[in-house]
């Protein structure tokens, strides 16, 4: 049987990586410039399942799963929640408010080339080793995951549940009516 | 660098032995596959729906449909077509863009679930369902991604942005006031499904469908009995897993998004022509995908004894009687059980059935440790009974307590 | 990363499919829209008030809730598929984790936050409100004579402070 070189799964790893990163950056640009509210949350989902897609080319399945399963299905929906709780009718545009968006782009790039530095830093142009893996082992990544979060970081396992403590506490504020 | 992408088991590998090589021809198995379960799945909604109305109306004893084809068969074909041919209405105060994106989101992940469910193959003897199509080795399966499990997960809760918008988006107050319940309600039950979820996850050590299916193919407990997860996980999860599926489909007794009587035909009331076909499409085809999981996870999928024939065939056959059990049950409680209350609803799912989930789990979880370490089975047990009752208790009081404050003294 | 291509393909195939049958059926449908038609949908009446834009905060509780519970359920699965190598190591930790997880939820339903039922009317026995002796003449008298009313001597109490 002909099997596909790593070069050309490698092509075509790229070319997948280019689509999804151009429609996340359209999605992202899009979230900040519409005028609607609802909307900006759905291209909100388009930019963290893009990003789900890029973590699967990563063969980090399991963020990814984490990412739609946690973000998309919970976090956007809250935020969905947040706005039917809010006065901004759904639809119509006349709350948003542009004044700061001089501001908003000066911190964007800043992050943008903060980011962009340290990844190039980091990484320089050393390659990840993904596609010089095994299926075995790339099969394995959750239990990998798994022992790293229960041996090697059991106390920032640990201190996420004071933090989600903390997030029901909170919760109470809203749940009183005193 | 090709050797282990030539398609070689692997200790400890998961997924579709065709799809470690990805060439042509395993593109156009692909392609065949996905044509053929597309085929299938609506074919099945059709007969689902047909089967939900004329066993309804058997056992409210009335006839049915009976005119289209025999036994009244083609009437969902029927009305699927009528459909086409009906006005195509979008209500003026609705927001357009959201409004026509809405069935999209119902019905995709409707399909996409379907992918990672086993569906036959012959699990019999150490065989791993493995059959081969065009001489290449493939499972009946359309994806087995090492995180199976979560993936179903993943597009179950995708399902909630199709309720949601379409009441949203229509600018219309029943559709408003059905997604709203329907969001909140499918959201309450994702955590009991995934708490349950992860019950069988335990105790058969794989995210993976297919290995979760071969592993519950072998001889389960005393020999005599078969290595279902419903029986390893001792049947709470799996009553837990059904009960909040039910509620996660919207189906009877959890069907408060469209109680007609109070909300007409909730999130999707503005709703018509294709449009609408498409939730009611995606609806029945999630109510067997639904039933298709229950059976992987806690009957063993498609494993089972075969007899004669091709052993692919037989697994194919038990998944089929598997799942019509469940397509039966889901038409039972329609018929039988009257809806719910909303604050019914929301204290059956946060205050019994996530707390019960969660303490199971770490039941299940203590006792596979004790096992791991040759302790006592049994007093591990009922260390764990003593704790778990514990925690009830502490439950009950708090949820006494919540409720005191909701309550009013007043005057005769 | 393979295994994902069987999905993508059924994704594609899902979407010719719903923009298919949208074109047949723009094709086939006849559009003949009136203002009825397109009017919100209300039973045959008009809409006399716009459909409510805000919704109770406890929609927002439980999505909240749901968000902690989704984190805890998380972490559970990668738990779940190592057990056998992480042992009662792994075990303590989830306990730890679980324990203050529940305990913070316990606090949460004490406090009321996932009651959704109608407010509870408890009687108090043997209290007669005055309001009542409006409605029906049988107690028109009022409350002497009927015993220390819980009520009425909270009230009497007050009034005497006051003075």
């Amino acid at each position: 049987m002909s099997i596909l070189a790593v070069t050309e799964v490698l092509v075509a790893q790229n070319i997948a990586f280019a689509i999804i990163a151009v429609g996340v950056v359209v999605a992202g640009v899009r979230l900040v410039t519409t005028e609607n509210v609802v909307h900006a949350a759905l291209w909100l989902v388009v930019v963290l399942a893009g990003i789900a897609g890029l973590y699967i080319l990563l063969a980090a399945e399991f963020t990814a799963i984490v990412q739609v399963l946690v973000y998309i299905g919970a976090i956007v929906v809250l935020f969905l929640f947040g706005i039917m709780l809010t006065r901004a009718r759904l639809g119509e545009g006349e709350t948003v408010n542009k004044k700061m968006r001089a501001p908003a782009l000066v911190i964007a790039v800043a992050m943008f080339a903060l980011m962009a530095y340290s990844l190039w830093g980091y990484f320089g142009s050393t390659e990840l080793e993904v596609m010089g893996r095994s299926t075995a082992e790339l099969g394995q990544t959750t239990a990998q995951v798994a022992d790293t979060l229960f041996l090697t970081y059991l106390i920032p396992f640990e201190v996420v549940s004071v933090l989600l403590l903390a997030a029901l506490t909170g919760a109470i504020v809203l749940a009183r009516r005193d | 660098m090709s050797a282990p992408f030539a398609g070689s088991l692997l200790v400890g590998q998961t997924g579709d032995p065709l799809l470690f090589s990805v060439d042509a021809v395993a593109v156009g198995i692909v392609i065949l596959k996905v044509l053929v379960i597309f085929a299938l799945l609506l074919v099945a909604t059709m007969f689902m729906v047909w089967f939900e109305r004329k066993l309804i109306s058997d056992m409210q004893n009335r006839i049915g449909p009976n005119l289209a084809g025999p036994f009244g068969i083609l009437q969902t074909l029927a009305d699927g077509i009528k459909f086409f041919f009906k006005e195509d209405v979008i209500p003026d105060k609705s927001q357009r863009k959201v409004f026509i994106l809405a069935p999209y989101l119902a019905f995709v992940p409707a399909f996409l679930l379907f992918a990672v469910v086993p569906f036959g193959g012959d699990f019999n003897g150490g065989n791993d369902g493995m059959v081969t199509i065009f001489g290449r080795d493939t499972y009946l399966q359309l994806a087995d991604p090492p995180i199976g499990v979560l993936f179903i997960l993943a597009m179950s809760s995708l399902a909630v942005y199709g309720a949601m918008l379409a009441g949203w988006s229509s600018g219309s107050k029943y559709p408003l006031l059905g997604s709203v319940r329907a969001s909140a309600q499918m959201v309450s039950y994702e955590a009991a499904l995934g708490l349950s979820a992860a019950a069988v996850v335990l105790v058969t050590g794989t995210l993976s469908t297919h290995s979760m299916v071969t592993s519950q193919a072998g001889d389960g407990p005393w020999g005599v009995l078969p290595n279902w997860g419903i029986l390893l996980t001792l049947g709470v999860p799996f009553v837990i897993f059904v009960i909040a599926g039910t509620a996660e489909l919207n189906r009877p007794p959890f069907d408060l998004v469209e109680a007609e009587q109070e909300l007409v035909g909730g999130f999707h009331t503005e709703y018509s022509s294709i449009r609408f076909a498409l939730f009611f499409l995606a609806e029945f085809m999630n109510t067997i995908t639904m039933s298709a999981i229950f059976v992987t996870l806690f009957l063993g999928g498609p494993s089972g004894p075969a007899f004669f024939g091709p052993g692919w065939m037989w697994g194919v056959i038990w998944f089929l009687a598997k799942v019509f059990i469940f397509l039966f049950m889901f038409v039972w409680f329609r018929a039988t059980l009257p809806r719910m209350r909303y604050d019914q609803l929301m204290d059956l799912g946060w205050k019994v059935l996530i707390p019960l989930a969660l303490g199971w789990f770490l039941v299940l979880a203590s006792l596979e440790v004790a096992d791991a370490r040759q302790w006592n089975r049994w007093v591990v047990g009922a260390i764990a009974a003593v704790v778990l009752v514990g925690g009830a208790a502490l439950l009950r009081k708090s949820v006494r307590s919540g409720a005191a404050l909701r309550a009013e003294e007043v005057l005769d | 990363m393979g295994q994902y291509l069987p999905i993508f393909v059924l994704l594609v195939l899902a979407v010719l499919f719903g923009a298919g049958s949208f074109v047949a059926s723009k094709l086939l449908a006849p559009r003949l829209p009136t203002s009825a038609k397109l009017g919100p949908y209300e039973c045959g009446i008009e809409p006399s008030r716009e459909p409510p834009r805000r919704f109770s905060v406890r929609f927002y509780l439980v999505a909240m809730i749901f968000i902690v519970f989704d984190v805890e359920v998380m972490f559970l699965f990668p738990f779940s598929t190592v057990v056998d190598e992480v042992g009662l190591f792994g075990l303590v930790a989830v306990l730890i984790f679980s324990v203050a997880l529940f305990e913070s939820f316990l606090y949460l339903l004490g406090n009321g936050a996932l009651e959704w039922g109608p407010v509870v009317r408890k009687v108090i026995p043997g209290a007669v409100a005055p309001s009542r002796t409006a409605a029906t003449t049988v107690r028109r008298v009022g409350t002497e004579g009927r015993g220390r009313v819980p009520a009425m001597a909270r009230a009497a109490d007050d009034g005497g402070a006051a003075a």
